[in-house]
């Protein structure tokens, strides 16, 4: 099947070819999507919904050579199991279905779609990226009950902007926090972890912020941070007209929304700032120092090469439950110890 | 129970994603555990386009188990037979 846009409009296609295409019982259903330019959220659903029907009768949708981004947001179709009304089949004649190819291969039936898709280019294009938290935000909308708005604000060069945003309202609430400097949206962005005002009538956390939601009809906001290689870099902000609203399954799919959106920004590398990013990286060269030292001391200790010294670090931090670094670490202070008394602590 | 090597070839990169680990991520955990090969090798790794050695496939393991176990998984990826010993 090969489709080159799929918004609103030709979702409605699309749905009706692979249900026309399903009804006929297939054995197994290949999507190439080598040649898409463009996949709206209406598109995403459709597949997720085929693929749904395929699986009932255990026959797998095989994407193929989908997008580093088509294949990030349809693992969010896939996990936020989007329920909203869905372009149904039978509004099209086949005189529209014209110059859709439908391509059917037989494939064995344990291969699935996650199996089977492959990671075909990386994006690097802000407005790929704003696209891609675009549909983020669209999908968190249509997913989570009670949510009035949802918002995307991210750290670039050290300021924090909204960068997709599902009305003018949502707008106006996170300049309106970037404004005051305060609110749920600028403390996960900056704090790394999620804020929830399970109502802004009782709410004081953000005195000068809070009036200002109120007075535009917000009650609720649950605020996730995005991280990107381990450091904050912004926020899924979602609103709601309701207080009390976002119960632990909303809160739930929340994270994970906000998971592929750190995803979609660790790959970019674009939205990184230089800041976070040296940091992460010293660390990691601090990690990858103590655990040469501690290979160093085993190789010596007990006259083996490098990559047994590190197998036997490993095996040591498996039976130990540790990570490895620690155990490192552990190495570390044995020599210090020996150096002291008698007793050393051997890997 | 599926030995290292007999398994599909990206079963590795399966992990990553599951995992929640973005290329560069598991690279620069990769990296932090003495890897020695580049971000594009890792890939090729992953997607089965290369074979690691025996020690850069318990390098990339390992990675990917302490990010399992830091989001409450027992470490699902196996390592080389002598290891689980």
């Amino acid at each position: 099947m090969r489709v080159g846009r799929v918004d609103d409009v030709t979702a409605f296609e699309l749905a009706a070819v692979l249900d026309a295409a399903i009804d006929r019982e297939p054995t197994s259903m290949v999507l190439e999507l080598g040649e898409l330019v463009f996949m709206g959220a209406a598109g995403l659903v459709v597949i997720a919904n085929a693929e749904r029907r395929l699986a009932t009768s255990g026959v797998a949708l095989t994407i193929q050579s989908p997008s580093t981004l088509v294949n990030h947001l349809l693992g969010i179709v896939e996990e936020a199991r989007v329920e909203r009304a869905l372009p149904g089949s039978g509004h099209l004649g086949p005189e529209q279905l014209d110059g859709v190819e439908v391509v059917s291969q037989r494939f064995g039936s344990s291969l699935s779609t996650r199996d089977l898709r492959r990671v075909a280019g990386m994006p690097t294009d802000p407005d790929v990226v704003d696209g891609a938290l675009g549909l983020v935000v669209e999908l968190a909308l249509a997913s989570i009950g009670d949510a009035d708005g949802v918002s995307v604000s991210l750290l670039r060069h050290g300021v924090l902007s909204t960068v997709a945003a599902s009305d003018q309202t949502i707008m106006a609430m996170d300049s309106d926090q970037y404004a005051t400097s305060e609110g749920p949206c600028v403390d996960a962005s900056l704090r790394g972890h999620w804020f929830h005002a399970e109502s802004l009538d009782t709410e004081t956390r953000w005195p000068a912020f809070t009036p200002r939601a109120r007075a535009l009809g917000i009650k609720a906001i649950l605020s996730s941070p995005l991280r990107a290689f381990d450091q904050p870099v912004g926020a899924l902000n979602i609103y709601s007209r309701t207080a009390s609203s976002f119960e632990i399954e909303d809160q739930q799919a929340a994270a994970a929304f906000a998971e592929k959106a750190s995803v979609i920004l660790s790959d970019a590398h674009i939205d990184v700032g230089d800041r976070q990013m040296a940091v992460r990286f010293q660390e990691a060269l601090r990690s990858r120092e103590v655990l040469s030292l501690a290979k160093g001391i085993i190789m010596e200790r007990q006259g083996i090469d490098e990559e047994d010294a590190f197998s036997s670090l490993l095996r040591h931090s498996l039976r130990q439950g540790t990570t490895l670094r620690a155990r490192a670490e552990a190495v570390l202070l044995s020599v210090r110890r020996s150096e002291r008394g008698p007793e050393g602590d051997a890997p | 129970m599926i030995s290292p090597g007999t398994e599909a070839p990206d079963v590795l990169d399966s992990y990553r994603q599951e995992a929640g680990l973005s290329h560069s991520e598991l690279w620069l955990r990769y990296f932090e555990m003495g890897g020695m090969s580049t971000g594009f090798e890792l890939e090729a790794y992953l997607s089965g386009a290369l074979l690691p050695s025996p020690y850069d496939r318990d390098v990339i393991a390992h990675a990917l188990n302490e990010r399992f176990s830091e989001l409450g998984v027992d470490h699902p990826v196996r390592y080389r037979t002598e290891l689980e010993r």
